[in-house]
């Protein structure tokens, strides 16, 4: 369980993340939602142990700020692409953790082709990762977290500048990951895709948790609504499937 | 999708390191065996061991000259290519070189500075004032920039500040010492002609510490290639690991400017060369990069000083002749993989 309490989070005497308290469980994925400027990448980052912070994040009873005994994977949004770099090579780096930096074993080589051809990169292994189209590069980073074989994943926008096929094949990679054990944290921005695949929703707004819970119950709250200033609506399929867009202002024309 | 047989094999291949090393050793025995006088292989041998080899002449211009020159030569040229290696990593610049944080620069200071208030004993304080030169200058760009790689767009331009105001120092100090004009741009072109084994002997402390130092963290080396969250992420404290790296480049760059002056472009050719030739960019390529830097150096002193013979052409000469077209080359290839 990772627990988080009286959590305050400031930059430049500004408070990004305000006194959140929650609890997200271990083995279900959970997903962060809310308008731009909600603090949902700063408190990834809190979760992943980079960002100082006042109050108290546990994971496991252990306190994450720069805690290299997790093992945690980190899919940013905009990751830094190095020059010339193989794709074999970029997932390879995803070995350090297990096997100490430069010294994969023939059996983590081994898997690092089973997690290429899980993500259909594996003919594409001797291209260089700049040379990756946006999708491409995605499961890139998602084979790079797999090679990790973390405990927690925590993903920035995994499928935001992918079009909807690639949407759907990286959410498959991460519920993939899911099915091994592996707890799923996530931000999105598409709330109808986080609702599809995620189990807990939690929702932000202006550095603050408004709800969270189950995502079937968290998509009909009055919370969401709020947090997107009533800008929302949600659908129901016949399938029973929620489905959330955006409201025209109508006031405008 | 299927697997091939070939897998997706080594990401480095530790024979090329091995190759690297013995292409080194035949580079040093023909340069310690060719020049005005020649000395045969099995003389130089036989001399090295301390067994009844070469005498008189050939015996000291094997043992008080080509020696300390070529292992000099190769001292520096390991030192600079690995600094630019690892230079062009932690800034994730691949046109990064060692003299990018002021080094240069202030080692061209201090040189100037030895030189005019030398009176005449120009090799006596002329390494010691330009090593505190490159040392100061880049502690000043570190000092200017805040905290330490918050920000490093900003490092590169105070690094690029301190640099032009310590030119403009050294360019007034030598327009008021005209006669230090000459001496001063043959250590800008850079020399090995004054290599002893004195040199040899306290330059190699710094250089090889340093190198061992970045060849010990080079597979860490690779996570700074990634953001900070990642290399987080995957075990790496990022700071810690860029200050490591930085301070051990600085000090082998700073060694190698104040034994042998200014000797451009082996910091960016020789990274690119070993990286194009790989097709890997992993550090662990770092050891390798040394070797080829030691060989580069060993063989362009061989052609300084045997191509207009019994004169010899500075050294920085012949490493800008090849390394500008080179670095053209570079990029030329990094326009056209971004199209």
């Amino acid at each position: 369980m990772i627990k988080v309490a009286d959590l305050t989070v400031k930059m430049g005497g500004r408070s990004i993340l305000n006194d959140i308290n929650l609890e997200i469980p271990h083995g279900h994925w959970t997903c962060l939602v809310g308008p731009n400027g909600a603090g949902k990448t700063t408190f990834l980052k809190v979760l992943l142990g980079v960002r100082e912070y006042s109050g108290s994040l546990q994971d496991n009873g252990v306190e994450v700020y720069r805690n290299h005994k997790r093992n945690v994977a980190f899919v940013p949004q905009s990751p830094e692409i190095p020059t010339g770099m193989t794709v074999a090579e970029y997932v390879a780096l995803g070995r350090s953790k297990v096997d100490g930096w430069g010294n994969e074993t023939a059996k983590s080589r081994q898997f690092i082709e089973e997690v290429l051809i899980q993500t259909q990169l594996y003919g594409m292994h001797q291209r260089h990762v700049a040379q990756l189209s946006g999708g491409e590069m995605q499961r890139a980073l998602i084979a790079r977290a797999l090679a990790q074989e973390p405990q927690l994943i925590l993903l920035d926008e995994p499928t935001s500048a992918l079009d909807l096929h690639h949407q759907i094949s990286v959410l498959n990679n991460i519920e993939d990951l899911k099915s091994r054990g592996v707890t799923v944290i996530s931000t999105m921005h598409d709330i109808t895709l986080a609702a599809m695949y995620a189990e807990r929703i939690v929702v932000m707004h202006e550095g603050k948790t408004l709800l969270d819970g189950i995502a079937s119950d968290v998509i009909h709250s009055a919370e969401l609504r709020t947090a997107f200033d009533n800008r929302i609506n949600v659908y129901t399929l016949d399938s029973g499937r929620p489905v959330i867009v955006a409201s025209k202002d109508e006031s405008k024309n | 999708m299927k697997k091939t047989s070939a897998g997706i094999g080594q990401i480095w291949n530790w024979k090329i390191t091995a190759s690297c090393a013995l292409i080194l050793l035949a580079i040093g025995t023909l340069a310690i065996s060719l020049g005005p006088i020649h000395l045969g292989f099995f003389d130089i041998l036989k001399t090295l061991i301390g067994a009844h080899g070469l005498e008189g002449q050939d015996r000291t211009v094997l043992l008080d000259l080509r020696l300390p020159r070529a292992l000099l030569a190769a001292l520096v040229g390991a030192a600079l290519a690995t600094s630019g290696a690892v230079y062009q990593t932690v800034f994730r610049n691949p046109l990064a070189d060692p003299y990018l944080l002021g080094a240069a620069s202030g080692a061209g200071l201090g040189a100037t500075i030895a030189i005019t208030n030398s009176g005449g004993n120009i090799y006596g304080w002329l390494p010691i004032f330009s090593f505190v030169g490159a040392t100061l200058a880049v502690m000043t760009s570190f000092f200017i920039s805040g905290r330490f790689f918050a920000e490093p767009n900003t490092l590169l331009l105070s690094g690029i500040a301190v640099g032009s105001f310590a030119t403009a120092v050294q360019t007034y100090l030598q327009q008021r010492h005209s006669n230090a004009l000459r001496p001063v741009y043959n250590w800008i072109l850079g020399e090995l002609t004054v290599a002893n084994w004195s040199i040899v002997s306290w330059s190699s402390i710094y250089i090889l510490s340093s190198i061992l130092v970045l060849v010990t963290v080079s597979k860490k080396l690779d996570g700074l290639l990634l953001s900070d969250e990642e290399s987080f992420s995957l075990g790496i404290d990022p700071n810690r690991l860029r200050m490591i790296a930085v301070a051990a480049a600085t000090l082998a760059t700073a060694t190698a400017v104040s034994a042998s002056g200014l000797i451009g472009f082996v910091g960016i050719v020789v990274p690119h060369l070993v990286r194009g030739v790989t097709h890997r960019v992993t550090n662990r390529s770092l050891a390798t990069i040394a070797l080829v830097g030691a060989s580069f150096l060993v063989l362009a002193d061989l052609g300084a000083r045997t191509i207009l013979s019994p004169a010899e052409l500075p050294i920085g000469v012949i490493t800008a002749f090849v390394g500008a077209p080179f670095f053209l080359f570079v990029l030329r290839t990094r326009r056209v993989s971004h199209q």
